[in-house]
């Protein structure tokens, strides 16, 4: 039988459908296997032997890796249990998606199969559990890894995921060999482009392996690696903005995760005047730079800078067109996680909504 | 100040620490090697379950590049962002005269009726109740 319904005969079981759940979006949630054994299967024979749990082989945290509260009940390491990341994070909170971004530390082997094999591993892992039978709402979103030393494999991974109807993004570090603007990385983001999935970044593996340090030598101290993990954002924001990424891509999207936020607004000034001066250097870009990060990032919060004085960030804010760029991260279940409700100063109606959920939900489709 | 029996001094042995609640204040109260003490189970800074962070020591203020560990099993680190608090007094380290938890009286009320025990096994230390005042 076919019937044909006019808005008028809509179905009544349609009607009491419930509106779309409308939480907070939280743009950096750290999900994690219970040991490297799970994601040992998901890697190709030659690979499996050798694999060991991705970590730092330094700068590691003077105090403590996680929240102490994360650990699951029944044991595990944190956020390896789905259902209490839903206690303690989406019901504690009122978040509706946690966008899901895997540390993989897939980009520091000098091998880049054995990278790019890792990076395919923890997709084929994301997305049989968190995506797939941990995920019965939905309410998980993931991001496609790659490995950004291989840059044609790395085209070929987000081949192989574009259209995962959870996969949101493709997600990377910030940790890299070169700003991530040259033209090497342009096969990354013409998969990105052709399938409308925005880039994102994440700080984590600078200055490990292969990748270089965003500082003029190595830091010595956990809290200076840390607080510079701002650095490489700020490199590689000014790389796609002087490289003209967004010219050659124009309907590409980046979402710079965990980098920071305050110092946007005046690198932009600076930035915007530099080029009214030296437009020459880079005459394919034909507007302020700002214009173009207004129209192509969008930046997570965590780990939300806070001045002493609320106005002075408020006023940041408003200088960087908050409302439009930023999307709430909590960073759960890392020790220096935002909370929804005490990371932020008091912010008018509308500023909370769009970094809350609003801006991330355009970004994602969500 | 009302006062609320919450152990036993044996169901709370050193290093133990019991979360309790009190009139909708949760509270965390801990026994550092026979020193009982009480704090807010509530970090000032973005609301975390202080009481469930890592007790233990810190470095003290000293010259570059040098270290002098004290204080072990005093200092209370948030289990979010790690902030240090002094066990004893609830003041942050930080910034003890800005930044602090609020801290409360803990003592040990002595068994009034032990046991009926066995004559020949006396004890030397009877199990006292711990009370928190709030």
């Amino acid at each position: 039988m076919t019937t044909t319904a006019s808005p008028r005969e809509t179905p009544a079981d349609a009607l009491s459908e419930p509106p779309a759940r409308r939480g907070i979006i939280d743009t950096d949630v750290h999900p994690n296997p219970r040991s490297a054994d799970e994601i040992r299967p998901y890697l190709p024979p030659q690979w499996r032997k050798g694999f060991v749990a991705p970590r730092r082989p330094f700068f590691h945290n003077p105090i403590h890796a996680n929240r102490l509260d994360s650990t699951p009940p029944d044991g595990g390491p944190a956020a390896s249990d789905p259902a209490f990341l839903r206690e303690q994070l989406m019901d504690t909170y009122g978040v509706s998606h946690p966008i899901l971004v895997p540390r993989t530390f897939c980009n520091i082997h000098p091998n880049p199969d054995y990278g790019s094999a890792i990076a395919a591993a923890y997709n084929e892992w994301l997305a049989e559990t968190w995506l797939g039978t941990y995920n019965y709402d939905g309410a998980f979103k993931g991001s496609i890894t790659i490995n950004h030393h291989d840059p044609l494999r790395a085209a070929e991974e987000i081949e192989r995921w574009a259209g995962h109807p959870h996969m949101v993004q493709v997600v990377t570090d910030s940790g890299a060999r070169a700003p991530l603007g040259q033209r090497q990385y342009y096969p990354i983001y013409e998969a990105c482009e052709r399938h409308g999935l925005p880039f994102a970044i994440h700080p984590g593996s600078d200055g490990i392996g292969l990748n270089i340090m965003p500082t003029p030598g190595v830091p010595t101290h956990y809290i200076e690696y840390h607080c510079g993990m701002a650095l490489a954002f700020q490199a590689h924001l000014l790389s796609y903005l002087t490289e003209g990424v967004f010219e050659r891509f124009p309907t590409l999207r980046v979402a710079m995760l965990e980098g920071g936020v305050a110092w946007v607004a005046p690198l932009m000034w600076r930035l915007d005047a530099y080029w009214r001066a030296l437009r020459r250097d880079t005459p394919w870009i034909t507007k302020p730079p700002s214009e173009y990060l207004r129209d192509h990032v969008r930046l997570s919060t965590q780990p939300l800078e806070r001045p002493a004085k609320d106005a002075h960030l408020l006023s940041l804010f408003d200088a960087m067109d908050a409302e439009h760029i930023l999307m709430f991260s909590s960073d759960y279940p890392h020790w220096d996680f935002d909370s929804p409700t005490r990371a932020f100063p008091k912010m008018p109606e509308k500023l909370r909504n769009a970094i809350m959920t609003d801006n991330a939900s355009a970004l994602y489709g969500l | 100040m009302p006062s609320h029996a919450i152990a036993r001094v044996s169901e709370l042995p050193p290093g133990e620490r019991k979360i309790v609640e009190i009139d909708g204040r949760s509270i965390g109260v801990f026994n550092v090697e026979g020193r009982f003490y009480a704090l807010r189970n509530t970090c000032p800074h973005q609301g975390a379950p202080l009481c469930l962070g890592a007790l233990g020591g810190t470095a003290a203020p000293s010259r570059p590049g040098e270290y002098i560990w004290e204080r072990e099993g005093e200092i209370l680190s948030c289990p979010w962002h790690g902030w240090e608090f002094d066990i004893t007094t609830g003041r942050s380290i930080f910034n003890p005269h800005r930044t602090r938890v609020r801290s409360y009286e803990v003592t040990v009320h002595p068994d009034e009726e032990p046991d009926p025990g066995v004559d020949s096994f006396p004890v030397s230390v009877q199990d006292g109740v711990v009370l928190l005042h709030v």
